[in-house]
């Protein structure tokens, strides 16, 4: 049994080998966080004189408290710094704490001294943990003690600063025990370094050079899942406590174990244990060649979905890698430049281990590609079209407790389609298609003027075993029988709620709980003007549009364009909040939007619309315009021109590759080196105003890409209308706005002004 | 006692220490010479339980050391390159060992500091090498250990200061027991301070045996046969380790008690006869010889 007193005997007498230590993370803690609390009080306080100016003083000092505890969450509770500050600690900790380990003097005194080895552990883990803790609990305090004098602590910040203390020590312990065992498996600082290095980002490397690999060779691979954060990270487990902790327990145990065998004789060495030193090495060589193998495959532009060209490049690199590497790795086990030419079966293990990974992809020997899981094995699938239906603000998604979600989270978890045998149909149709199309391709080249229309979907596959199953799908949304089966499926209930947010009960929860530090306006608008609308309304126009929304199917929305858009505008105070301060977000505000398409045939809301005053009978008033003018680029005549004058440049012109520059005046540049075919056309006639902003749309309306292939504005035209100064246009957008026409519906006259003439 | 059993230890799979069985008893001084690799260090190491042998046992006063608190409080390991806290000076090195060694003798510690003339308050790292392992000695003698175990610590230290130490380990064994074990490279160093050696060579033991039996026990004789037959009678009844042979003086490295060797000679008439001194050296020789290693080369360079 250890005795008590002696114990602390030796915790002294060890902390009297760390007071360097104790001195700066002193310096950090005791001094410089209580410091910083300081300045950032003062900042506020003498920032706040206009508060008082514009504000009667109750109100101003209600502000300014308010300020000074948000100010006060971010600089105490959980921050992007003091997990740097924390993680930085816990290495030097325990390095300077085990580095005993590494010098044969040391390890000769140390243990000659009748000390039981894992009592000295206990002592000098012990310490590492106390050098910590005690100077931040004391800045911790000192801290709150500054902020007190200054009314800027209440029961917010004491929760603040408890979150980020038990956050930061659960961190603390997880990078202190892993750099604990980097110290335990190597035998000097800087291959402790490397190590700990390795632990970090070991997992992130494997991942990134398997997706990698899938995407590389996988025509049907998705991503989605791919990117979940590494689960051996403890960087990515921040805002996880029990995560940290489990990982903190099991990483120390493991260093633990470790110490407990580590030799002596270890010391100065490169590595501790013979038998990791084979298995570090071919651990590391592959992935790195692997690795290397993509990034030489994306310089060479090796795609062997249409090619296998530049795959000798990748070889070679495989090649130059696996032997570098290896003859490196052994320099630095054998602290010999000669060892660069010992275990040369190494070499060929990891040559081994490469190539068979590269052949596993390249001949996809699992069968990964194009797996579709049999029916009856599927208990639910999710079809994710890649941004279908969706406004310029798509992608906005909230969970039942309105923390924010992608496309892909949110469909993952509240779609589930029940109508398996269509999704598997539509998924083999697709990829069969697919096939031949890239086949066709290869042989023929691409066509511009092909029938297929390809829009990209990620399926998920739930398996009764449990498992999902995550594919991706190019559909051709032209081909008649896709689109029967695109009918079924969007046009399923449970596609809807699992994919349009505005079909979600998820937004009426958010509407019923917003606050002073989650406000949520609506509004209802058709790009051009734009109408305020209640909160009560938007949850009753909510209601309608679902109705609306349940009658139509994917062939509906496709032949349709929208006539106007509902927006819900969701602002959330995030200063101070953990997730605000981990994620990075500078301002004290986050907006998200999300906002649903609303059709001709959308018969029940246009009803209620028109019955609350909000319904707009037209695209733009003619009222408010004072002058239009149309920029053709005539870019079918340009590429002609070009092609008969040997310009390099093939490439239709694109709105994209004209640049805006606004000085006093409008102009618009093109590339100098072009054929320039540009013709404008001016109106400021009544009638031809009228016309034209008939047939005009913003491009929130009509933008470029469309998931179900519908139309959208002609590329070639630019439509600039001026407002009347006195107009509500004016006001709203400026002097002018950009719109566009759709294909196939500009006026002939407009047609005929801007036709490029010089073309012979 | 400390005993080593079969015991074997390898680095990177060279065996620094083959099977080697050694016992060193109580209150004696035990030297362990051998030549640079020999395993000196390896054995030491793992007397003090800072390495942990591969196979066999090691038993301090019937106590396995490896990592036994009890077995380990009974030793003091001064390593060839001791090592002293960072800007640390002797005081600081008192309390840290009177932390660890309960029966550290902190009055004694001083009296040496002032009679060694090092400076307490001064730091360690200011010391010359030869003070660096006096005061690593005094700390030694000072922590109550019963063995001390020296590596290559009388290296370097002045004669005044070997006898100084020799004195101490002297008293201190009358008083305590203490069992100095010191390890060399130099037979040299030796000679005036063990009462036990073993040779260590090549990972393997040579011999061990205590020094007054060693010397008892081999005779070193000069002599002038007068007729070769009395030549032949002598040699043949003599264990004759080594005879070389100048002309007809012969020189006879004699296994035996002196007194019966005396009375073979007395047998024999004989020109010249003289019995002459061995040095720790010439025993080493011929009892290494004999075993076909050639000691000079190992030892003495």
């Amino acid at each position: 049994m250890i005795s008590k007193s002696s114990f602390l005997v030796d915790m002294k007498e060890n902390s009297k080998r760390r007071l360097w230590v104790l001195a700066v993370f002193a310096l950090a803690f005791i001094v410089l966080f209580p410091t910083f609390t300081a300045l950032v009080i003062n900042r506020i306080i003498s920032r706040s004189g206009w508060l008082f100016e514009t504000y009667e003083k109750g109100r101003a000092g209600e502000i300014l408290h308010e300020r000074l505890i948000s100010g006060m969450c971010s600089t105490i509770g959980v921050s992007r710094v003091m997990a740097v500050v924390t993680a930085g600690a816990a290495f030097i900790s325990a390095v300077q704490g085990f580095s005993y380990l590494y010098s044969r003097k040391k390890t000769d005194f140390y243990m000659g001294m009748p000390i039981k080895r894992k009592r000295r552990f206990l002592n000098i883990w012990l310490n590492g943990i106390l050098l910590y803790v005690v100077p931040y609990l004391t800045g911790l305090l000192i801290s709150i003690l500054i902020a007190a004098q200054s009314g800027a602590v209440d029961k917010t910040v004491i929760y603040e600063a408890a979150t980020a203390l038990y956050t930061n020590l659960l961190f603390y312990l997880c990078i202190y025990h892993m750099a604990v065992l980097a110290v335990m498996l190597t035998g000097n600082i800087i291959i402790t370094g490397f190590g700990f290095m390795v632990f970090c980002l070991y997992e992130y490397v494997v991942r990134m050079v398997v997706v990698g690999y899938k995407n590389l060779f996988f025509r049907y691979f998705s991503s989605y899942g791919m990117e979940a954060e590494p689960i051996l990270s403890p960087f990515f487990m921040f805002g996880h406590p029990l995560r940290l902790f489990i990982f903190a327990l099991a990483v120390g145990i493991l260093a633990y174990i470790c110490y407990l065998k580590r030799p002596a004789e270890a010391a100065g060495k490169s590595m501790t244990f013979e038998i990791t030193k084979p298995v570090v090495k071919v651990l590391l060589i592959v992935p790195t060649s692997l690795f290397a193998g993509l990034v030489i495959a994306d310089a060479v532009g090796f795609y062997p979905h249409s090619s296998m060209e530049g795959i000798g490049y990748v070889l070679f690199t495989f090649a130059f890698v696996i032997v570098i590497g290896s003859a490196l790795i052994q320099v630095i086990y054998e602290f010999d430049i000669k060892g660069a030419l010992h275990k040369k079966s190494h070499i060929v293990i990891s040559g081994v281990l490469t190539a068979f990974i590269f052949i596993l992809f390249r001949y996809d020997l699992t069968g990964y590609d194009g797996y579709i899981p049999e029916q009856k094995n599927i208990e639910s699938v999710a079809f994710i079209p890649d941004s279908y239906d969706m406004t310029w603000e798509g992608g906005t998604y909230f969970d039942s407790d309105g923390s924010y979600m992608t496309e892909l989270e949110y469909a993952d978890k509240y779609m589930q389609l029940n109508n398996v045998d269509d999704v598997c149909e539509l998924a083999e149709l697709s990829m069969k298609e697919y096939d031949q199309f890239l086949r066709r391709v290869e042989k023929e080249g691409y066509k511009e003027d092909q029938e297929e229309y390809w829009s990209y979907a990620t399926l998920i596959y739930r398996l009764k075993s449990g498992r999902d199953v995550t594919r991706s799908v190019w559909v051709n949304v032209n081909n008649d029988k896709a689109v029967q089966l695109l009918d079924s499926v969007v046009g399923s209930e449970e596609f809807k709620k699992g994919y349009m947010q505005g079909a979600s009960e998820n937004l009426d929860h958010m509407l019923e709980q917003a606050d002073a530090k989650r406000k949520i306006s609506a509004v209802y608008g058709n790009g051009i003007y734009i109408k305020k609308m209640s909160e009560n309304d938007a949850k009753d126009f909510l209601e309608v549009y679902r109705r609306d929304l349940a009658l139509v199917n994917f062939s509906k929305i496709r032949e349709c364009i929208p006539q106007a858009i509902f927006s819900l505008n969701i602002e959330e105070n995030v200063l101070g909040s953990t997730y605000g301060t981990w994620q990075g977000i500078s301002g004290s505000t986050r907006i998200h939007t999300v906002s649903v398409f609303i059709y001709p045939f959308y018969e029940e809301s246009i009803a209620w619309l028109k019955e609350h005053g909000y319904y707009m009978n037209c695209q733009l008033n003619v009222e408010d315009v004072a002058r239009v003018q149309v920029v053709n680029h005539n870019s079918a005549q340009r590429e002609r021109l070009e092609e008969k004058q040997g310009t390099v440049s093939g490439a239709a012109a694109d709105i994209s590759d004209v640049y805006l520059n606004y000085d006093g005046q409008i102009d618009i540049y093109g590339d100098n080196e072009a054929v320039d075919t540009r013709v404008y056309a001016d109106y400021t006639n009544q009638e031809e105003m009228e016309r034209i902003v008939n047939c005009i749309y913003p491009d929130e309306i009509v933008y470029a890409y469309n998931w179900n292939g519908r139309r959208t504005y002609d590329k070639d035209y630019e439509v600039i209308v001026y407002f009347k100064a006195d107009s509500e246009l004016n006001r709203e957008y400026g002097s002018y706005a950009y719109y566009y026409f759709l294909e196939e519906e500009i006026p002939d006259f407009v047609v005929e002004d801007t036709r490029y003439m010089s073309y012979r | 006692m400390i005993e080593l059993r079969n015991i074997t230890k390898s680095f990177d799979k060279m065996k620094a220490v083959d099977n080697v069985s050694v016992t060193i008893r109580e209150n004696t001084v035990f030297g362990l010479i051998g030549t640079n690799g020999a395993g000196k260090s390896t054995v030491l190491r793992m007397i003090a339980g800072v390495l942990e042998p591969e196979q066999g046992e090691i038993a301090i006063d019937g106590l396995p050391v490896f990592d036994n608190l009890d077995a380990k409080k009974k030793l003091y390991f001064i390593a060839d390159e001791p090592y002293f806290f960072a800007n640390c000076n002797a005081v600081d090195m008192q309390k840290y060992l009177t932390s660890v060694y309960p029966e550290f003798a902190v009055e004694d510690f001083y009296n040496y500091l002032v009679n060694f003339g090092l400076d307490k308050k001064r730091k360690v790292n200011t010391y010359s090498k030869g003070m660096k392992k006096q005061l690593a000695l005094i700390c030694g003698i000072c922590s109550g250990a019963k063995y001390l175990l020296c590596d290559e610590t009388f290296d370097g230290l002045d004669p005044v200061m070997r006898q100084g130490i020799k004195s101490i380990f002297a008293s201190e064994m009358e008083r305590r027991g203490m069992t100095p074990v010191i390890a060399s490279h130099n037979l040299r160093e030796l000679e005036d301070i063990c009462d036990h050696v073993g040779l260590l060579h090549k990972g393997g033991v040579l011999l061990s045996k205590d020094l007054e039996d060693m010397k008892c026990n081999i005779q070193k004789i000069q002599c002038v046969f007068k007729t070769i037959e009395d030549e032949a009678k002598v040699i043949s009844s003599l264990d004759i380790m080594k005879n070389e042979k100048r002309g007809s003086l012969n020189v006879l490295t004699v296994r035996g008690n002196k007194a019966e060797i005396l009375a073979i000679f007395a047998t024999a008439n004989t020109v010249f006869f003289e019995a002459l001194p061995l040095s720790l050296e010439e025993i080493f020789i011929s009892e290494t010889e004999v075993v076909g290693y050639d000691i000079k080369k190992l030892i003495l360079g």
